[in-house]
């Protein structure tokens, strides 16, 4: 099973359009995949048209005493399913301190769904927390999407600095432009200047599309609902990359 | 992900009313109906149908955009596979690599799997969404248009995971429009051959006579394969036949007369004990690619030297079985059982016991004893508890299948479900017991005959492995008892005959 977070330490920038149509992607290709939305907000979780209620809520699932399979919701697509957000997850950082190796929690919840699937994707809320420790030691791949500006390059050297600093587990990082505007001079400065060369940031960048800000009103992946338009080959494109990692 | 189904169909000989149909589940969801597309579908098989007696039924589908196979389980989730351009007959390595291929393979072995019927039917897929929009449940409908249809029309209800009670809630709204649950499409390996209805109250000793008989043809029709040595499948399937025999002389003590068990009983365990050395060799033998695989440190070939060893036991043994199986003393049992049978048939005195009484008798004996032994299992009981209860297991599965013409069929089919899987776990504790113990004593055999060092190597790998796969199955035992013992399970199996 290989687990693959999106995650950015800043928000808005494109980790839950990402985590939801790269899991579309995986599952299209036949990977038995699972999506974690663990942002309390539950934007992934509307997404897919599941109500946003976990039974037991954040402590039932951290502590154990609520299975996390039964928590799990087919989606309307074959071969993937969701494992909804709760409001109760703005406590998971809580319900997580009170436990023993709280730094590893999920990743145990986790390796108890592996026998069911070969891909989980977690979507993350924009913080550092003991949440994102957590996402840390759980995950192989860490997906950060990255929008083309002077700030959000340093938001990036922070997170590699986290990760480096990180105990345990180290993911591999791979960070890829979202919501890119080649009309901004500034973002095809930023795309330019960043070396490609030692393989942290992908090939692929994915512009600024309306059809991507639809996503919200057709309530699907882009690819379910506009499988040839050029956004849909843009998450092809990077998923193809994400894969071979 | 599809989490289970349920199969409904009309009442007999009726067709399917798709309108009704979709306006009853219209009046709970949104229902959004899929094109219809013709299928053309063949039942495969193999000749000796080895899949329906494993309780598969294998269906190549084929579309004008698609093919696939689909393959429904009697007793669980069936799986499905794209497939290009099969044809029939085909070896099971022919089908798609997967789930299927593998659950197919097990049964079949190495027969090749053929076309034993085809039709065309009409399919047409509803999805069922809440009130948010989402898909809740989805329907497929398939009926019958050219052919001889192998099924009435069928309307299989899909239900996804997190999503169980719209699924029953669509089931409910079906059953109101006069759809019915559908038998069984596969009938369970131990119901084949058999009325699934007797009377309960005929004798019960006319009842063993004739299960008694079904397990002597099994025999005669497997010996000469076992004797030619064309497949392991022969031999396997003629202890089979042994072991219910004996199990059927044991339960049915109490209404067969006296020289069935003083004379019949030690027979047939001289059978059976005849035919256990290659069999288990041949237990090794089909295992070893697997257990090729188990090797982490030790390369596959290391095991060459013990495939070798295997081969030459099997030789000696083998001969062994064949002088007993040709002997004068098994063409005596076989006519005389013959005999035997034939007196217990038309015997007219008798216990007095009905076949539905001792049903009832046996099955709750057994099932208290399971139950008793169950219990008395802690975290420190010794490995031999747990082979005694997997004893009283198969006592009680064994009272089951000779009783199955005489209880409900539903209520049997749920309680052989709980026992399966506690035999499952209780199988696995045991056989890695087994197999630990065996691969050490052929490993000093090996020793012994100065094999190099890596094949040694190898098999303490292997005997590594079993250990843990041992303290896995020990570790799932709670569970699956707890199961099977809960006070509804426990009372289903106490109630089986009370049906009838
Ligand atoms: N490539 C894109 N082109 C146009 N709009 C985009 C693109 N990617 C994301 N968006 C839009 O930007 C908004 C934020 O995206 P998204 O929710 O994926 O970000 P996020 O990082 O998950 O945010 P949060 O930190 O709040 O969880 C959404 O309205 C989304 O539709
Ligand atoms: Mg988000």
């Amino acid at each position: 099973m290989r687990v693959i977070a999106s995650y950015n330490i800043k928000g808005g920038v494109g980790k839950t359009t990402t985590a939801v149509n790269l899991a579309y992607l995986a599952a299209r290709e036949g990977s038995r995949t699972l999506l974690w939305d663990l942002d309390p907000q539950a934007a992934a979780t509307f997404l897919f048209r599941v109500r946003p209620r976990v039974k037991g809520g954040s402590r039932g699932l951290v502590t154990r005493r609520r299975p996390v399979e039964d928590a799990v919701k087919a989606t309307d697509f074959d071969n993937l399913d969701l494992l909804p957000a709760d409001f109760s997850y703005r406590n998971m950082d809580l319900d997580l301190d009170d436990t023993k190796r709280r730094t590893r929690r999920l990743s145990q919840l986790l390796k108890e769904l592996a026998p069911d699937y070969d891909t989980v994707f977690l979507d993350c809320p924009p913080s550092v927390s003991l949440v994102s420790e957590n996402v840390l030691w759980a995950s192989d791949t860490l997906l950060v999407p990255l929008i083309p500006a002077t700030l959000s390059l340093r938001t990036y050297d922070q997170l590699t600095r986290f990760v480096a600093d990180a105990e345990g587990n180290r993911p591999d990082v791979v960070a890829f432009f979202s919501m890119a505007d080649r009309r901004k001079r500034l973002h095809r400065d930023v795309i330019e200047a960043i070396p490609r060369d030692r393989g942290r940031v992908a090939n692929t960048v994915v512009p600024s599309l309306s059809l991507i800000e639809q996503m919200a009103e057709r309530r699907a992946p882009v690819p379910a609902f506009a499988p040839t338009s050029r956004a849909a080959r843009c998450y092809e494109q990077l998923w193809a990359e994400v894969r071979e990692r | 992900m599809t989490a289970g189904t349920r199969t409904l169909q009309p009442a007999d000989g009726e067709g399917l009313d798709v309108d009704r149909v979709v306006a009853a589940l219209g009046r709970r969801f949104t229902v959004e109906s899929g094109s219809r597309r013709a299928v053309r579908r063949t039942h495969v098989d193999t000749f000796d149908r080895r899949l329906l007696a494993a309780g598969l039924a294998l269906e190549h589908d084929v579309t004008a955009r698609q093919e696939a196979l689909v393959l429904t389980r009697a007793d669980g989730p069936g799986a499905s596979a794209t497939a290009t351009g099969l044809r029939w007959p085909a070896f099971p390595d022919a089908l798609p690599e997967g789930v299927l291929r593998q659950t197919v393979a097990a049964p079949a072995g190495i027969r090749a799997l053929t076309a034993l019927g085809q039709e065309k039917r009409r399919l047409q897929l509803l999805e069922l969404r809440n009130a948010d929009d989402k898909v809740v449940v989805r329907v497929e409908l398939d009926e019958p248009d050219e052919g001889a249809p192998a099924r009435p029309p069928t309307v299989t209800v899909r239900e996804l995971r997190g999503y169980a009670d719209e699924a029953a809630r669509a089931v409910k709204a079906l059953v109101a429009t006069g759809l019915r649950p559908a038998p069984d499409q596969v009938a369970v390996d131990d119901d084949q051959g058999r009325t699934p209805v007797a009377d309960r109250r005929q004798p019960a000793h006319v009842l063993l006579a004739a299960a008694l008989g079904g397990f002597a043809t099994a025999m005669d029709d497997n010996l000469p394969g076992l004797l030619d040595d064309v497949d392991t499948e022969f031999l396997h399937d003629f202890r089979v036949a042994v072991r219910r025999t004996r199990a059927t002389l044991k339960i049915g003590r109490p209404a067969l007369p006296h020289p069935m068990r003083s004379e019949w009983e030690p027979a047939f365990k001289w059978l059976g004990d005849l035919t256990t050395p290659v069999r288990d060799l041949d237990v090794y033998e089909l295992e070893l690619p697997t257990m090729g695989g188990w090797l982490v440190a030790a390369d596959e070939a290391d095991l060459a030297a013990f495939a070798t060893h295997l081969r030459r036991r099997r030789t000696a043994v083998r001969r062994a079985l064949v002088r007993g199986l040709r002997s004068q003393r098994y063409r005596r049992l076989r006519a005389d059982w013959d005999l035997a049978l034939d007196r217990l048939g038309d015997e007219a005195r008798d216990s007095g016991l009905t076949a539905g009484e001792l049903a009832d008798q046996a099955i709750r004996r057994a099932a208290r004893r399971v139950v008793r032994g169950g219990r008395s299992v802690t975290a420190d009981s010794p490995a031999t508890d747990l082979h005694d209860l997997r004893k009283r297991c198969k006592e009680l599965r064994y009272a089951l299948e000779v009783f199955a013409p005489v209880v409900d069929t539903t209520m049997r089919k749920k309680v052989v479900g709980d026992l399966k899987d506690l035999q499952d776990v209780l199988g696995r504790f045991q056989d890695t017991e087994v197999q630990r113990r065996a691969l050490r004593s052929f490993a000093e055999e090996m020793m012994a005959d100065g094999t190099p060092a890596e094949a040694v190597l190898a098999m303490g790998e292997l005997i590594g492995h079993l250990d843990s796969e041992q303290d896995r199955a020990r570790a799932e035992f709670d569970t699956a008892f707890g199961t099977f013992a809960r006070p509804a399970g426990v009372q289903r199996l106490l109630h089986l005959g009370g049906h009838r």
